[in-house]
């Protein structure tokens, strides 16, 4: 009996964590959803041991109930809210409704066992004994929780494991007790079946994971929308917003001025009277915030893939807010269709082209990464103009970014690489082509918060762990690029 | 800190793998396979059988007839063209392609038969000449030719689905044993000895055009015997190793490793040494609708001298030249051309009923394998299974079928679900005759069993997903190479010109059936052509 008290605390408190945990990671500022999670939840324990005084006969097999119970509502709570998360508006009526319910019944769980237990042990003894046990195993969850079980099972799978472990309990003492026990068969029969459902909800952790992507944002998920090329998620924090798209970030308002200002104002802004842009990629208008601050452009075309993304950076207003009504420029065209597709017969040339695609993480994105795509660069860039691509990060995908440097070299670019740091991001580099050498003498324009003639100047030089290391290029007929990216990237990973 | 393409990727699939099925599901929908028969004109090309033609009601002169509108009868058509306008190209079929046919859909265009020309021989300069006027070459570096990157294959380009799982490449090797990888590497460097052999007269060992391949003796003795019995003197018996060179016979030759020659299964490994500027030597070219795309470049300047939809049935040699029977669908009325010189740019079991001369050969000499291909149109997407991803040839260990091409491979845009994938399958275990039979009895439905029976293998869900299946039967799709036939005296005989005044060019004179033969056999009869008109 006492090793179930052991049990029972140590399933008691993880249910506890779980549930604060899954607050923060869904509704975000832990600290709020940790300390009111925590307070409900032993308020609740409170009105647990309030009701137990209710319980009169049988206590063994009310006992047993309610491990049964606690093993269900504890085990499938984090599966339960997972789900709910994006389908129900009143979140947090559930979200706290199962904390008390979970509270109130394994604050019957000590009273009871107590009572249980006070005929066979003496009174000080069993306080003794109970409340060692009880705090051991509050001690021993709040080490495992963090250093093995997140890690290693995953909050959905702890759940359940520690619903199957409470309902265990249940079936040991009922086999245990068997004869003390009215109904004893009912009990333990209902014990397997949760026992099996548990088991079932552990096996299927991982699908639920998969259908249910919240866990995947740090903050609270605002905009979800799946458009036929993209699942595009926007997140809003306590302080940023964030845009993901297939689970990738794109930028975080608080630092995306850095990301946008290093792409565009060290090619840009050495042009003399650019007039004609072209934008690839970059739908949400923030690439075209920053062209617009020059005054001798007379017009962007922006070809973007998806008119989801371009259609909610036109039309939201906090993201317009963000990309200041970039996109209702009249000096803009917005074009959504496949760049690569778009471009080969396009016949216009352009002073200034931005290239601000996905990394290339498959086959598909990889393309607009070879020689043939800078080729068709090359044959619609102005003799004096300048192209600027999104080279993923030089010091996570070392190899990758200078690939993309070789390519655009083979594809006849004089090149120029450079890198910034983005906090949300980390190193991130960009690589600029020329057709013929760009004296520098910028000109940029003014109010921009990252680039400035001083502080252009250090990012063209790379330290010792970004320099160049690679020299091949990546071509259609061999995409040496997609493999070198996802090896890179998952041994950083990793 | 959060990188930019963080650690959600594997949740993001497994969240696509979610999505999909609902999807796939709601798009389950009867389809309706539609089968078609035989080659370009079935119906119109067995009237050759009958023979039943009123006779002529029209009559013409010209220098040249060409007979047949494949790839060997368009190129003696496009190098005729460069002296002269005077001949006229007869083909049977709505359109000319022949064997490279292709077709297309909404959904992408696709090839009926031949898909893909490996990088050319330096020294095959016709080809290269039609190539660079094609823009498949663009031009030269370092004196080598700069292939279209568009036409080169993209990558991927091959996977294997083997131990329940798509490996890179399609030599096996994912959860092959070692010593079964030994066998397959030392094979591999025994073709590669061949591929950089010189006979005895100092000509290479192999190479394409096959006739330019070296004759020392101890090189064609390989014709006299089986691809199964060379490897069984060389010790070769993994089962891997086997498996990978009957699949290179079939792919090439639609022929088992117990009928193909030796010499031309060698020759599949070693005759191909092609260089280029800016692709390794065992790169292809690819379109999405195959060879057809070469077709449609050989007959550019071609259209006023072809004639469609004109089944020629007799060659009638007279004192001035020849005489050209044909039949005109059309009008449904025959008509004669009186002609200098013909070039029978048809198959000889054709070429057989057309020509009463003897030639001096036996034309049960010349074999071919029936083929069955598929277009498959899939609105939904293939579901994947673990490895490579989709790829141009997807092909499965242990299956009788070559698996499938995607024909949207060459695209550059995003992919998108919606797929057409060509399924090839050359039909092995028995005499063609017997096959052959058994292929035009076979129903549409029952070939489609047939097909979504070996494509569950790597797509368990395959049947949910596709919208239609199309199928061709090629009764005499390719030319055997069994042994003693292509260096024995029939296939040289049959090529030798009649009387000066009827020439042959057509890839099974090369007893092997390429791009390359049939363009070498056109032109090479185009010179001797010329040379007397
Ligand atoms: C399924 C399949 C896949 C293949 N894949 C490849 C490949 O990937 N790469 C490759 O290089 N090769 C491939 N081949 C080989 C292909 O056959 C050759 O490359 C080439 O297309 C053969 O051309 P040809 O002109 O010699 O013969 P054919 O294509 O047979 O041309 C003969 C033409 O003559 C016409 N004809 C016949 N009788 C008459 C008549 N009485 N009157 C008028 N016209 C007539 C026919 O309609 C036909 O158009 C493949 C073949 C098949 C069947």
């Amino acid at each position: 009996m006492l090793i179930s008290v052991f049990v029972v605390a140590t399933c008691g408190l993880i249910y506890e964590l779980v549930a604060g945990t899954l607050a923060s990671y869904l509704l975000g500022d832990s600290v709020t959803q940790f300390s009111t999670i925590i307070g409900t939840y032993l308020f609740a324990m409170g009105i647990g041991s309030y009701l137990s005084r209710f319980l009169k006969n049988n206590l063994l097999s009310w006992f047993i109930t309610i491990e049964l119970m606690v093993g269900m509502v504890g085990g499938f709570s984090a599966g339960v809210l997972f789900i709910l998360f994006e389908q129900v508006i009143y979140f947090r009526v559930i979200l706290y409704s199962l904390v008390i319910l979970t509270g109130t019944l394994v604050g019957l769980e000590l009273p009871l066992l107590m009572r249980i237990l006070k005929d066979r042990i003496e009174f000080s003894d069993l306080v003794s004994r109970i409340f060692t046990f009880d705090y051991i195993g509050a001690l021993f969850a709040s080490l495992l929780f963090p250093l093995i079980l997140i890690p290693y099972l995953g909050l959905l799978r702890t759940s359940f494991f520690f619903g199957f472990l409470n309902v265990s309990v249940a079936w040991v003492v009922a086999h245990r007790f068997q004869h003390d026990i009215k109904g004893y068969k009912k009990l333990k029969w209902s014990a397997v079946v949760c026992l099996a459902l548990l088991g079932t909800g552990f096996a299927l952790s991982e699908k639920l994971t998969a259908l249910s992507e919240t866990l995947t944002y740090p903050d609270k998920i605002v905009y979800a929308k799946s458009s036929p090329y993209q699942r595009i998620v926007l997140t809003r924090g306590t302080n940023d917003w964030r845009l993901f798209l297939n689970g990738n970030l794109q930028f975080s308002s608080l630092d995306e001025y850095r990301y946008h200002e290093a792409l565009i104002h060290p090619g840009l802004g050495r042009l003399d009277h650019p007039e004609n842009v072209l934008v690839l990629g970059g739908g949400d208008g923030m690439a075209v915030r920053e062209i617009l601050k020059y005054p001798s452009i007379k017009k962007i075309t922006l070809v973007d893939l998806d008119n989801a993304v371009t259609d909610l950076f036109r039309s939201n207003a906090s993201l317009r807010n963000l990309n200041q009504q970039s996109l209702l420029s009249p000096k803009i065209q917005v074009i959504n269709q496949d760049a690569f597709v778009w471009i080969r017969d396009q016949q216009e040339t352009f002073d200034f082209i931005t290239v601000d695609f996905p990394d290339p993480s498959n086959y598909s994105l990889g393309k607009l990464y070879t020689t043939t795509f800078y080729r068709e660069l090359y044959r619609i860039l102005s003799p004096a103009g300048c192209l600027v691509i999104q080279s993923t990060s030089p010091f996570v995908a070392r190899k990758s970014f200078w690939i993309v440097d070789a390519t655009l070299k083979k594809s006849g670019f004089l090149t120029q690489a450079y890198h910034c740091y983005v906090p949300s991001f980390g190193e991130w580099g960009f690589v600029l082509g020329f057709k013929q050498k760009l004296d520098v003498p910028y000109h940029f324009p003014a109010g921009l918060k990252f680039i400035s003639e001083s502080t252009v100047q250090p990012l063209y030089s790379f330290p010792p762990d970004m320099t160049v290391t690679e020299s091949a290029y990546n071509t259609l007929n061999n995409q040496v690029l997609v493999n070198t990216f996802e090896k890179e990237w998952a041994d950083y990973t990793r | 800190m959060i990188t930019r393409r963080n650690f959600v990727t594997r949740m993001a699939q497994g969240m696509a793998a979610s999505l999909a099925w609902p999807a796939l599901q709601s798009c389950k929908a009867p389809f309706h396979p539609v089968a078609h028969l035989s080659g370009p004109n079935f119906k119109l090309g067995h009237r050759l059988r009958a023979m039943n033609f009123k006779a002529p009601t029209a009559e013409e002169q010209t220098d040249v007839v060409i007979i047949g509108g494949g790839v060997a009868g368009l190129s003696a058509a496009r190098y005729l063209k460069k002296s002269t306008s005077t001949f006229v190209l007869l083909e049977l079929g709505e359109e000319t392609g022949g064997n490279a046919m292709g077709g297309s859909n909404s959904i992408s265009a696709y090839p009926w038969g031949a898909h893909y020309l490996p990088l050319p021989n330096d020294h095959d300069a016709e080809l290269i000449t039609f190539l660079r006027e094609a823009n498949a070459i663009t031009g030269y570096e370092n004196n080598l030719p700069v292939y279209n990157e568009y036409f080169l294959c993209f990558d991927p380009k091959e996977r294997l689905f083997i131990n329940q799982y798509w490996q890179d490449g399609l030599v096996p090797h994912e959860g092959v044993p070692e010593k079964d990888r030994g066998e397959i590497e030392s094979f591999l460097a025994l073709m590669h000895d061949f591929k950089t052999k010189k006979g005895s007269d100092g000509r290479e060992a192999f190479t394409i055009p096959v006739e330019e391949s070296s004759q020392d003796p101890e090189l064609l003795k390989w014709d006299a015997i089986t691809m199964e019995e060379f490897l069984r003197q060389h010790h070769f018996s993994s089962p891997y190793l086997l498996w990978y060179v009957a699949y290179c016979c079939a792919d090439d030759f639609g022929s088992s490793l117990n009928d193909t020659s030796a010499w031309a299964g060698i020759h599949y490994f070693a005759s191909r040494k092609g260089k280029s500027a800016n692709a390794a030597s065992d790169a292809v070219l690819t379109w999405p609708e195959g060879n057809f795309w070469l077709v449609k470049q050989l007959r550019q300047n071609l259209e006023p001298n072809i004639r469609t939809g004109a089944l020629a049935y007799d060659v009638i040699e007279n004192a001035g030249g020849v005489e050209i029977l044909y039949f005109d669908d059309k009008s449904q009325t025959s008509r004669k051309i009186k002609a200098r010189a013909v070039i029978m740019a048809t198959p000889q079991f054709v070429s057989q009923r057309l020509l009463k001369a003897d030639r001096g050969f036996d034309y049960k000499t010349f074999q071919y394998a029936p083929w069955m291909v598929a277009n498959i149109t899939t609105t939904a997407g293939l579901v994947e299974r673990k490895g490579e991803p989709l790829s141009w040839d997807n092909v499965f260990y242990g299956s009788q079928s070559l698996g499938y091409v995607n024909a949207l491979n060459q695209r550059v845009g995003m992919s998108s679900p919606e797929k057409v994938i060509t399924y090839y399958q050359p039909l092995l275990g028995a005499d063609p005759v017997t096959l052959r039979t058994r292929a035009y009895k076979t129903t549409a439905e029952e070939w489609t069993t047939a097909i979504l029976n070996d494509l569950t293998k790597p797509h368990p869900e395959i049947e949910e997903t596709i919208k239609d299946v199309n199928i061709w039967i090629w009764g005499h799709g390719m030319i055997k190479p069994v042994p003693n036939f292509i260096w024995g005296d029939h296939r040289s005989r049959a090529a030798n010109p009649v009387d000066n005044r009827i020439f042959f060019a057509h890839s099974d004179l090369s007893g092997i059936s390429i791009f390359e033969e049939a363009f070498y056999q056109g032109h090479k009869a185009a010179r001797a052509v010329l040379n007397i008109v």
